[in-house]
């Protein structure tokens, strides 16, 4: 059997909270009323009700200052105003605060039962989508155990044994085994860097890196995410131009992921563009924010593909495609980016090439502190 | 090589004791190897050992970390170089929340991922010798 659903109302008018429970009475439920915002505060804490009716206008603490301590102990309530019909502008207010519905007074009973139903049934909506979500993160968690486990130990032993054979070989392959036995290991080390790309988007703890925020300055960010994919762009005759502002505000964030999410986009860019092409890297201040754009001459999206390229394991149907990947790197780099309180848009057309467009808010008036480090590299580049 | 440097590996999975053993043997290393953690640490303080070769994710509940501490903790057996294999990094960093993903047990100690590579592998081994033999020479000095 289910559990009767818990009714809370809230209104200093002891004539409605008698016509409401009257009103009510009739369904299934399980009521309580309070005279005042306290009580009323004191009850949802204690009661845990599904549905909160609250009346907008009371003396002592107001409706609204209610909606925002219910809010606070526990968002998944499903709260209705009830204002008179001059504060319907207030109801409004409420509704963009969070509140479900209003119930205008004066009301008749079968408004009430109807609102009330629609409270319910929303109520349960929340808290389906709750599970479902939390059963969602449960599977990722697990995913992730099973495939390190599953996957990744027996293939690395296998790339152990490898290793030991061919130690133990070297002087005795002909070199034509010795290129055989090469590629078994590029093969399987493939394989197992894929297993880790996959685990990492998994298990990835984004929220946990905004305890290490610090400084971090964009030039860097760049030069290194350049550094660490010019090797692939040079084998591919791709050049990679860099035009950031001189006086570009740092941002507050993990410089090592910063890195990882502009290493994605540009290595996208390297990756799916022609030899020959090139890629053009800016940074700019706007306002109190930081762009950093990445352009390519490259094969495109297209307007198909273009909403699902930030989705786990997405990658695009094109036959034009040129490499394949396995569709986790701008996921992750999406997660980076919105950690920092950023984001990330793209344009692109089939053929003509796209742009991804970063944006970060700037860290201003806040000299940047430079590491020796990162001296050292600044001087470099 | 004068006298043969004496090794210990424990590594609860057999798969990767014979490959790497066969390696540092090829190399003119002597090798034990044990498969449990208990065993493990038994032969660690009878025997006198060069280096330590150690699975910290051993087992279910990470067991291999229990002795890595409980190496740290002791006196005499703390000397004893160590090199750290893991299956996976990442985990490793759970253990750890806020710590430097390589996590120092005992004075001479370093952390490479399974799987290793002979020349790497090589390298790191001679190198925490000498390190530990500097040390020790180091502290008979003082
Ligand atoms: N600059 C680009 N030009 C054209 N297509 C792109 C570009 N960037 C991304 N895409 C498309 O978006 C898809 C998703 O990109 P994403 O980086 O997430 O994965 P991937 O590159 O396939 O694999 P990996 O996980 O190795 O990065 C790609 O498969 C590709 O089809
Ligand atoms: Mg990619």
């Amino acid at each position: 059997m289910e559990k009767r659903c818990k009714i809370l109302i809230i209104d200093d008018e002891e004539i409605v909270l008698d016509s409401c429970l009257q009103i009510l009475s009739g369904g299934d439920y399980e009521i309580r009323t309070a005279g005042n915002g306290i009580l009323g505060v004191d009850l949802a804490e204690k009661f845990r009700p599904d549905v909160i009716f609250v009346d907008l206008k009371m003396p002592g603490i107001s409706g609204f200052e209610v909606l925002e301590k219910i809010q606070e102990i526990d968002p998944t309530i499903v709260t209705i105003v009830i204002t008179g019909f001059a504060t319907i502008g207030s109801a409004v207010e409420a509704m963009q605060k969070g509140a479900f519905d209003f119930l205008p007074k004066p009301f008749t009973p079968d408004e009430l039962r109807l609102i009330t139903r629609r409270g319910i049934e929303k109520r349960k909506l929340v808290l389906e989508t709750l599970a479902l979500r939390r059963e969602k993160e449960l599977l990722r968690e697990h995913f992730a155990a099973i495939v390190s486990h599953e996957l990744k130990s027996p293939l690395a032993a296998v790339q152990q044994y490898l290793y030991s054979l061919s130690n133990e070989l070297s002087d005795q392959l002909t070199e034509d085994q010795q290129h055989r036995f090469e590629r078994i290991q590029t093969r399987i080390g493939d394989l197992m860097q894929l297993i880790h790309t996959w685990l990492r988007a998994i298990t990835v703890d984004i929220e946990s890196i905004k305890e290490n925020f610090a400084p971090t300055s964009i030039p860097v960010v760049i030069s290194k995410a350049v550094e660490s994919v010019d090797p692939h762009a040079i084998r591919k005759d791709i050049a990679i131009r860099t035009a950031v502002q001189d006086d570009i505000f740092p941002v507050l964030g993990d410089e090592g992921t910063l890195v990882e999410a502009v290493v994605n986009i540009v290595g996208n860019a390297v990756k799916y563009s022609p030899a020959g092409s090139h890629v053009e890297i800016t940074a700019k201040n706007f306002d109190d924010e930081v762009a950093i754009t990445i352009e390519d001459d490259g094969i495109g999206i297209s307007s198909d593909d273009l909403p699902f390229i930030f989705e786990d394991f997405y990658t695009s149907r094109s036959d034009k495609q040129i490499e394949k990947g396995s569709g986790v790197g701008l996921a992750l780099t999406k997660r980076i980016i919105e950690a920092h309180g950023g984001n990330v848009s793209v344009e692109s057309e089939l053929g003509e090439g796209s742009t991804f467009e970063l944006r970060f808010p700037a860290l201003i008036n806040q000299p940047i502190e430079l590491s020796p480090i990162n001296n050292e590299f600044m001087n470099k580049t | 090589m004068d006298t043969k440097k004496k090794l210990l590996m424990i590594d609860d999975d057999p798969d990767f004791v014979e490959p790497i053993m066969a390696i540092l043997e090829n190399a003119g290393y002597e090798v034990d190897a044990k498969y449990n953690p208990d065993e493990g640490f038994e032969a660690l303080k009878s025997g006198s050992y060069d280096l330590l070769l150690l699975d910290v994710l051993m087992g279910r509940g990470a067991e291999g970390i229990m002795i890595a501490r409980k190496i740290g903790d002791d006196e005499k057996l703390r000397e004893t170089p160590i090199l750290i294999i893991t299956g996976m990094r990442e985990q490793i960093a759970f253990l750890f929340p806020g710590q430097p993903v390589h996590p120092s047990f005992v004075p001479t100690d370093e952390l490479i991922e399974k799987p290793v590579e002979p020349d790497l592998l090589l390298e790191k081994v001679s190198t925490l010798i000498k390190m530990a033999e500097e040390r020790k020479a180091q502290s008979e000095l003082n």
